[in-house]
């Protein structure tokens, strides 16, 4: 089986590439591309004419919800909603129920993952941290790794004990174990349910202070910078956490970072009316916070982007704001978000867009993917980019067992239109029959 | 028509015009012995899940002038607390046919939360530290009647504004109608950023309260002293009370206002609540005539309220009670 994606533009960050061409994909593998690559002995053609041909996007940072909460999301439906946002790798987190601390939850993980029924992506999981992420004790971090885990977190339930944070780094960095850090000191944030600013005031609800976020940041990298353990701080949401994190880079700690969309677009005015799907951890911060988001994303100071895809049922998030969980889903609005609020506002160049969403978290969790090399990932793992497709996101239309987006409504330009992971995965009903034939 | 009265910042100024105008004509009817117009054969439930008796009672006495007939609810030993939904209680509320709802709870925006799913009107009996206007709406009366208006008055809300509803609606409210509102407190009481908060900051008393017309204080909660966000209540009221030394700094004749229940010797010293520039009895009855002026207004009742300045000059005109009023 030989398929031709012709005539795109072809962005590879893992090899500077940013060329047009053809690029063809031969028994799962991609065996060559390039300008002037022949489609007489391709079985199917894709006509890529204004689309690019991406390395496949990589998310470090999603919640399948399974084990334990199957009613939020499942494995096939989580998996599914990827390949429809143009992911043949994601991250998952482990803060399921139970938590994901022992060998055979990552078993049980790539299993289902793999399963017929799923969608089709890697899945990489992140293993708990500490025992049932109390922060106290350490997980069997060894096992877990043998297990297939890629890097080790307590994502929701961050370590508050310094110490056992200084010793979780030291095995890690022993392990060569990426450690992600949701930081948050909690003395600061406890009870807190949006951002401690004016629009709390207003309305009346318990903010979070942007310092909360800032001095875990600050503490985590220092353990990094003096443990040498690598140390990958999850979606930053204040400039003084950018702040904290140049300065890490530039005393050459082992510290990368990551934004996800709804910091990057929404103030802590979105939450108007106490709109529980504008409730986000880290909270919605201000425009400034967004305008230094913009900026260290274009320097570079921010390392990737990551959807946070977390999912949650109806009746969990029509309650009143403090009752309602954090976050939104994002798995298939990440690339029109990042597309729409960066790549077409000049914040980011194509090649350092599908950089962000693809290679640089794929090398920061030493994944086989975000590459075209032949022979360098498992399969061909491609996506296909629409970046001029107009459309407007509909929660009622997503593959994601959850409706609870904050980007509902949103008119977006940029669409993933193929997936491959391997074979087609994922093909949008926007992209053209026309564009596609069939030998 | 069907209107919700969640918040006094959702509202413009010519609905809390027409709401005070109504508050008014109400309670002059009432003071005079003559009848109100009634909302017959309608069902308000009473939904409190924060226990209010003062604030239960005044809507339910203002229900009762009205000929409305009331549902109680109260969350211990209903389903309530036996894990079910607010969403859920609500959608059954709405099943079981009650016409409107008056809500209280504990969280910010509940009553925002009831109104999307209710389907009737829902008048906001206080919802977390957000919003209590009704309360405002009484407090404004109160203003009116006393002062002859609200335009151009200089108003402090002393004490714990961070955590206080009554200072958020109040602020509101004041401030639309012209007022120059001003927030005492100590800091630790006071939120971070009060830029979408429609007032000044002051923190110390004598300074905020400079030449105020009119004082309201707010109840502080010992809770928070746990908390450490004072260090105890004799620093407090050396600090923040409202008191004869402390008055001279304010107009000769300031209004001093609380809405209750008082600390005595907290907030306010005996001879401050007592004395005849304390409102505050006035508040409590006048929240009886807004509530039943939200019921109305909500239900979508027409024909009362056609002119707010003839309003303000009764509301004048009856501010001392001639006839009995049963509060
Ligand atoms: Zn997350």
């Amino acid at each position: 089986m030989r398929i031709l994606l012709k005539g795109g533009r072809i962005l590879d960050p893992s090899q500077e590439l940013d060329i047009a061409g053809s690029l063809l994909i031969e028994n799962d593998q991609v065996v060559a591309f390039g300008p002037g690559l022949n489609d007489a002995s391709a079985d199917d053609v894709y006509d890529c004419h204004g689309l690019w041909i991406t390395p496949g996007l990589v998310d470090p940072h999603v919640h399948l919800r399974e084990p334990g909460d199957p009613h939020k999301e499942t494995i096939a439906t989580g998996t599914q909603a990827a390949a429809a946002g143009g992911y043949t790798t994601i991250c998952c987190m482990p803060n399921t129920n139970p938590p994901l601390d022992s060998p055979s939850l990552v078993d049980f993980i790539l299993d289902r993952s793999a399963s017929p029924g799923s969608g089709g992506v890697f899945v990489a999981p992140v293993g708990a941290l500490t025992k049932g992420m109390d922060g106290k004790q350490l997980s069997d971090l060894f096992a877990l790794k043998r297990a297939g885990i890629v890097a080790a977190s307590d994502e929701g339930f961050p370590i508050q004990d310094s110490m056992v944070m200084t010793k979780a780094m030291e095995f890690c960095f022993q392990l060569d174990l990426p450690i992600m850090a949701h930081c948050e000191d909690e003395s600061l944030s406890r009870g807190g349910s949006m951002n401690e600013g004016a629009m709390s005031a207003m309305l009346g609800l318990k903010g979070i202070h942007r310092s909360a976020e800032e001095i875990a940041v600050m503490r985590n990298c220092l353990l990094s910078l003096h443990t040498r353990c690598q140390l990958h701080v999850m979606r930053v949401s204040t400039w003084g956490a950018v702040e904290m994190i140049r300065q890490a880079k530039y005393l050459d700690a082992p510290v990368t970072c990551e934004v996800s969309p709804l910091h990057f677009t929404f103030t802590e005015e979105a939450i108007g009316e106490f709109d529980t799907n504008f409730k986000a951890l880290p909270p919605l911060r201000t425009r400034i916070d967004i305008d230094l988001l913009l900026e260290a994303l274009n320097d570079g100071t921010i390392d990737c982007i990551a959807s946070d895809h977390s999912p949650h049922a109806s009746h969990e998030v029509d309650v009143p704001f403090e009752e309602a969980p954090f976050g939104s889903v994002g798995l298939e609005s990440t690339v029109g978000v990042t597309l729409t609020r960066l790549t077409h506002t000049g914040v980011l160049s194509p090649l350092e867009t599908v950089r962000k969403l693809s290679t640089t978290p794929a090398r920061i969790l030493r994944l086989e993917a975000g590459t075209l090399k032949p022979g360098e990932t498992p399969v061909a793992q491609v996506t296909v980019i629409d970046p001029d497709l107009e459309w407007t996101l509909d929660r009622n239309k997503s593959f994601s067992k959850s409706r609870n987006t904050a980007f509902h409504g949103m008119h977006l330009k940029g669409k993933p239109v193929l997936t491959f992971c391997g074979s087609e995965i994922y093909r949008d009903a926007l992209f053209g029959n026309h564009r596609f034939v069939e030998a | 028509m069907i209107r919700h009265v969640l918040g006094i910042r959702q509202l413009e100024v010519r609905e809390i015009e027409h709401l005070l105008e109504l508050g008014t004509d109400f309670k002059k009817r009432i003071v005079e012995g003559r009848s109100v117009p009634e909302i017959k054969q309608k069902v308000v439930g009473m939904l409190f899940f924060e226990n209010s008796t003062r604030t239960r009672v005044s809507f339910e006495q203002a229900a009762y002038y009205l000929g409305m007939k009331t549902a109680n609810f109260s969350s211990a030993g209903s389903s309530m607390s036996k894990g079910e939904t607010l969403k859920d209680t609500i959608l059954t509320l709405r099943h079981e046919r009650l016409d409107g709802l008056v809500m209280r709870h504990r969280m910010s925006g509940a009553a925002t939360l009831a109104a999307r799913f209710f389907g009737g009107p829902v008048v906001n009996a206080g919802d977390g530290q957000h919003e209590h206007p009704t309360q405002a709406l009484g407090d404004a009366l109160t203003i009116l009647e006393r002062k002859g208006r609200i335009e151009g008055l200089s108003v402090a809300i002393v004490g714990d504004v961070e955590h206080s509803r009554v200072a958020r609606s109040n602020a509101w409210l004041l401030s639309k109608m012209g007022a120059d509102i001003r927030f005492v407190g100590p800091r630790t009481l006071m939120p971070d950023t009060m830029t979408m908060l429609p007032g000044k900051v002051c923190h110390d008393l004598p300074t905020g309260i400079a030449g105020a017309d009119v004082i309201i204080c707010l109840r502080l909660q010992r809770e928070r002293m746990l908390d450490g966000l004072f260090s105890s209540v004799g620093e407090y009221a050396s600090m923040y009370q409202i008191n004869r030394e402390t008055l001279a700094f304010a107009r000769p004749d300031c209004l001093v206002m609380h809405p209750g229940p008082i600390n005595r010797g907290v907030e306010l010293d005996d001879p401050a609540a007592d004395s005849d520039q304390s409102a505050i009895n006035a508040q409590v009855e006048n929240g009886i005539f807004v509530r039943m002026a939200c019921l109305y207004w909500a239900f979508g009742q027409e024909g009362m309220g056609k002119n707010f300045p003839q309003a303000i000059a009764a509301a004048k005109a009856v501010s001392k009670p001639k006839g009995k009023v049963k509060a």
